[in-house]
């Protein structure tokens, strides 16, 4: 090993890769959000749908938790024009993203549903409790509680699986590190210090996300 | 006038016959002990009780005033006047104790916040349980979680309190404080029907202890005539089952 690490090379693209950081938690945050409205709304129809619509679901759930994400936004960004659909390669990521978090979260949170609390409920019916109360104060808090560390865990899944983004061109912290590694072929300190990027974003979600669950909804959940 | 009138009450589960023309009459202020084997419709009478079982046949009264199960409104009359814990405690999880035993005055009642916890409080001290009002049901033994169960159905002032084998999933050394309270709510007069396999415990709260078998009551009497003189053979079997365990 003849190869001296040169970090001042790279040190001026800081800014450059933290806008790119940026870039990446916003991808992941605005498909984490688009997905979770998805992931609801089917996750309602499997538990409580008719069953048409929760063979719908279904097929869309298997389809994209069987096929690779990468594949998904290739289709979306090369086979979609064919169709007269243009999509840039932001739009194709973050709409593919979106698809994808959707059918992991209908998954997700249908178990949630699913899991009600029979004696807790009954406790509260002979209280006195009108059904809309029985599910205002016992069941939506109940479920909050149970889905909050799996949807925590998937955000930061989701905000590494951006890095995929990169490959359509978009800029974000993974594209950047490839632009600078063009320039200045230092590889190994662009990519580990990029590492260290993803390190800290993902670790501040998770603590912020950690102490929410704590506060909010008494979730208890692994940080390290 | 019985505070709490049953007559030829019947109830099933799909097809299975589960309380079979049940008729009992309960003064106020009358302590019920209920036994009977596993099975024999103890649960599912007191369950007809707060509505969470509709019977199919027979009448409840409450004060002289049947009761009809069909209508919302009176289902909520009883639920006003009988309070029922069960076995398995079922508090709220995501609920402070303070919060189990306040809820339902607050938002059911629609009192006053404020009145209803000093009342809580003076509720849970009285169970033992005063200094653990900001404790989580999971932080809580089976005794304590229980004994907040027992705050919570008295929270709304019932007049009769019906209680399911309250102690049957409890660490032994955790009946006595249950019973504890049991018994202070039986020295202030509460009307109350228990269901309860602790044979000595029944005997000495009772006014009356009712034999149940196969969804009929087949015996009532004094805690001395059931447990001593049994006329009944199904009474007798029982009995001396259970005492020589
Ligand atoms: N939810 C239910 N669905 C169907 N059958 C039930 C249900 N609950 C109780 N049973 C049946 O009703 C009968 C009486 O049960 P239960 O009232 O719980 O008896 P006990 O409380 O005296 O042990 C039993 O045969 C039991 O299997
Ligand atoms: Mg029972």
């Amino acid at each position: 090993m003849n190869y001296t690490l040169q970090y001042g090379q790279v040190l001026p693209y800081l800014g450059y890769f933290a806008g790119g950081a940026l870039l990446s938690l916003q991808i992941a945050f605005l498909s984490f959000c688009g997905g979770l409205v998805i992931g609801t709304g089917f996750a309602s129809v499997t538990a409580f749908g008719p069953r048409p619509l929760r063979v719908l679901v279904k097929v869309y759930v298997t389809a994209f938790t069987n096929t690779p994400q990468l594949v998904q936004i290739y289709f979306l960004y090369f086979a979609l024009p064919d169709a007269g659909i243009l999509l840039s390669s932001y739009q194709a990521v973050l709409i593919g993203m979106t698809l994808n978090a959707g059918a992991y979260l209908t998954e997700i949170q249908r178990a949630g549903f699913l899991s009600r609390r029979q004696t807790e409920m009954e406790a509260a019916e002979v209280l006195g409790f009108s059904r809309w109360q029985q599910i205002r104060y016992v069941i939506l808090p109940h479920i909050a509680k149970v889905l909050f560390p799996p949807l925590a865990n998937q955000y930061i899944l989701m905000t590494l699986g951006t890095s995929m983004a990169a490959v359509f061109g978009v800029e974000e912290l993974t594209g950047r590190a490839f632009n600078v590694n063009a320039e200045t072929f230092r590889s190994v300190e662009i990519f580990s210090l990029v590492a260290v990027f993803y390190v800290v974003i993902t670790f501040a979600a998770t603590l912020a996300l950690a102490l929410i669950g704590r506060l909010a909804f008494r979730a208890r959940m692994r940080i390290l | 006038m019985p505070q709490l009138a049953i007559d030829n009450l019947s109830a099933t589960y799909g097809k299975l016959a589960v309380l079979k023309s049940v008729s009992l009459a309960v003064e106020k202020g009358e302590i019920i002990g209920l036994i009977g084997p596993s099975g024999s419709g103890k649960s599912t009478l007191l369950r007809v009780l707060v509505g969470l079982l509709k019977p199919t046949a027979g009448t409840i009264a409450i004060d002289g005033r049947p009761v009809d199960f069909g209508k919302a409104a009176e289902v909520r009359a009883v639920r006003d006047r009988l309070a029922i814990v069960f076995q398995q405690f079922n508090l709220f999880q995501n609920m402070t104790v303070l919060e189990n035993v306040t809820i339902a005055p607050v938002k059911i009642k629609k009192r006053a916040k404020g009145e209803v916890r000093e009342e809580a409080k003076e509720l849970l001290r009285k169970v033992g349980l005063g200094e653990k009002l900001n404790a989580y049901p999971d932080e809580l033994s089976g005794g304590q979680q229980q004994r907040v169960a027992i705050a919570r159905a008295l929270a709304l002032k019932p007049e009769i309190l019906l209680l399911d084998e309250v102690t049957a999933s409890l660490d032994p050394e955790l009946v006595s404080e249950v019973l504890d309270t049991i018994r202070l709510l039986a020295a202030e007069g509460m009307t109350m029907l228990i269901v309860s396999h602790e044979m000595g415990f029944v005997r000495e709260l009772s006014s009356r202890v009712v034999f149940m078998a196969d969804g009929r009551i087949v015996e009532t009497g004094t805690p001395g005539e059931v447990f001593e003189t049994p006329q009944e053979t199904r009474t007798r079997e029982f009995v001396s089952k259970i005492l020589r365990h």
